[in-house]
């Protein structure tokens, strides 16, 4: 039974003095109301369970309200409440609010609890070889509730190759994230990149290297009875790596006055392409910024 | 000195109907961006989408609603909202976040613009309600780690999560 209870009960029975009687009850239920103290959690961790310390006596409405959650319950006042693991998940600000007759509130922080889990982001998924900057990854490290875990962690990034040693990076995470950005390396395959956490928590992305552009072309032709056959030599970057199919290349024909040009698709790192002209003809290769070398085929 | 009340009056009584029906203000600082550099137009549509998200939100928990919710929230934030909304909606709660000032620093903005962390100093007034009982009324200044992603036409928030402190 709260105070107020009693005030309408006595206000139905009012006596000459009731007025007076009532301003009393009134105050004295003020004063209870102010007795009403709340102890928030000492450093509650998300999902743990916590305590709420009361005072007074009597029973109340407990409310809480967090981050991803409401819940509202009877309790008794004197006690300490428990505050479930279920209840307490989210890292964040909760409100404690305690009504009998009047309510009080005291709101607390829940920190996130250890981590559990590294989330990695890794891009792209395929670079060319030999370029600075090209190989980025963000590890972000959260615990078992997806809250986001904000103290300083060491986060080891990994970067291996096939056929040479692995590359290893450490960074401290700083708001619950670390980082790192690298040059992609100078043979085309997968690049594995891991981040870990503790050496438990792992997470790997793979990296695909291609091929960077052409870097020289070398060009060869005969001629057929179906007009002049031309093919590159197998087409590679400046790495020595095999340019992906697909790769264009433009052959240019100039027989006297007259130019025309026919682009072909490299396939299994040769770009093959057939020119129709019955004089002589200096013919020249192109793809990207690599220019290739001249070939002269004399008339029919 | 009537007029001056008047005014004083009229004054006081405006500055109270856009106080309620104030959207969210929000201003942004990139000084400490990086390892990339926020371009004006990121700067701008983060802003217009995290004012627009905030707004949802308070509509969301003042109606016990989701649907403000969609496609402004993802991930964990949205669980963690609905969650909320849920809990309201069994409890009888609702609450409202009036007069809404967000103050959002870039702490970190991924080298290809995939993920932005913002830290927010949000100032509102906060009112907690059951039924039509007003329970819990404070002025509140509450900081926030944010996550924000770019989504097909907008950033969506991922991360909501509070602090006591940055």
């Amino acid at each position: 039974m709260s105070w107020s209870i009693n005030i309408v009960c006595c206000d139905r029975r009012r006596t000459r003095w009731g007025t007076e009687i009532l301003l009393l009850l009134a105050l004295a239920a003020l004063g209870f109301a102010q007795d009403l103290n709340l102890r928030a959690p000492e450093a509650p961790v998300a999902g743990n369970p916590a305590a709420l310390g009361t005072e007074g006596s009597g029973s109340a409405t407990l409310y809480l309200v967090g981050p991803s959650n409401a819940a509202k319950r009877e309790i008794e006042l004197g006690k300490s409440i428990s505050l479930s693991a279920t209840e307490l998940q989210s890292a964040g600000r909760y409100i404690a609010i305690v009504c009998s007759g009047n309510c009080t509130s005291v709101s607390f922080f829940v920190s996130p609890a250890k981590p559990a889990n590294v989330t990695f982001l890794v891009h792209p998924s395929r670079a060319p070889v030999g370029q600075n900057d090209a190989v980025s990854g963000v590890a972000l490290t959260f615990d078992e509730f997806h809250n986001l875990v904000l103290t300083p962690l060491a986060v080891e990034f990994q970067l291996t190759t096939k056929g040479s040693a692995s590359v290893w990076r450490s960074a401290e995470t700083r708001d619950g994230i670390a980082w790192f950005r690298t040059s992609s390396g100078r043979s085309a395959g997968p690049l594995q990149v891991t981040a870990s956490l503790r050496g438990d928590m792992v997470a790997r992305r793979i990296v695909q290297q291609v091929a960077s552009d052409p870097c020289r072309l070398r060009i060869k032709g005969a001629r057929t009875a179906k007009g002049i056959v031309v093919e590159t030599e197998p087409v590679r970057d400046c790495s020595g790596n095999p340019v992906p199919d697909g790769t264009v290349v433009t052959f240019t024909a100039k027989s006297g006055n007259e130019t025309s040009s026919v682009d072909a698709p490299v396939k299994q790192d040769v770009a093959r392409a057939t020119i129709l002209a019955k004089g002589p003809v200096v013919i020249s290769a192109a793809s990207g910024v690599a220019m290739g070398n001249e070939v002269r085929i004399g008339g029919d | 000195m009537a007029i001056a009340w008047i005014a004083l009056w009229v004054f006081s009584g405006l500055s109270g109907a856009f106080a309620a029906d104030s959207a969210p203000q929000v201003t942004l600082s990139v000084a400490r961006a990086g390892p990339r550099a926020v371009e004006a137009l990121t700067q701008r549509s983060i802003v217009r989408d995290y004012r627009f998200a905030w707004n949802n939100l308070d509509l969301a928990l003042q109606s016990n609603s989701t649907a403000a919710l969609d496609g402004l929230f993802v991930g964990p934030a949205s669980g963690w909202l609905n969650g909320a909304v849920q809990g309201q909606k069994q409890s009888g709660l609702r609450s409202r976040y009036a007069n809404q000032i967000h103050k959002l620093d870039v702490v970190f903005y991924a080298p290809e613009g995939d993920v932005i962390e913002l830290q927010d100093t949000a100032e509102y007034d906060l009112e907690i309600l059951d039924g039509g009982k007003s329970l819990h009324q404070e002025h509140a200044t509450v900081h926030y780690i944010v996550l924000m992603t770019p989504g097909a036409d907008r950033w969506v928030i991922r991360q909501l999560q509070s602090v006591a402190q940055f």
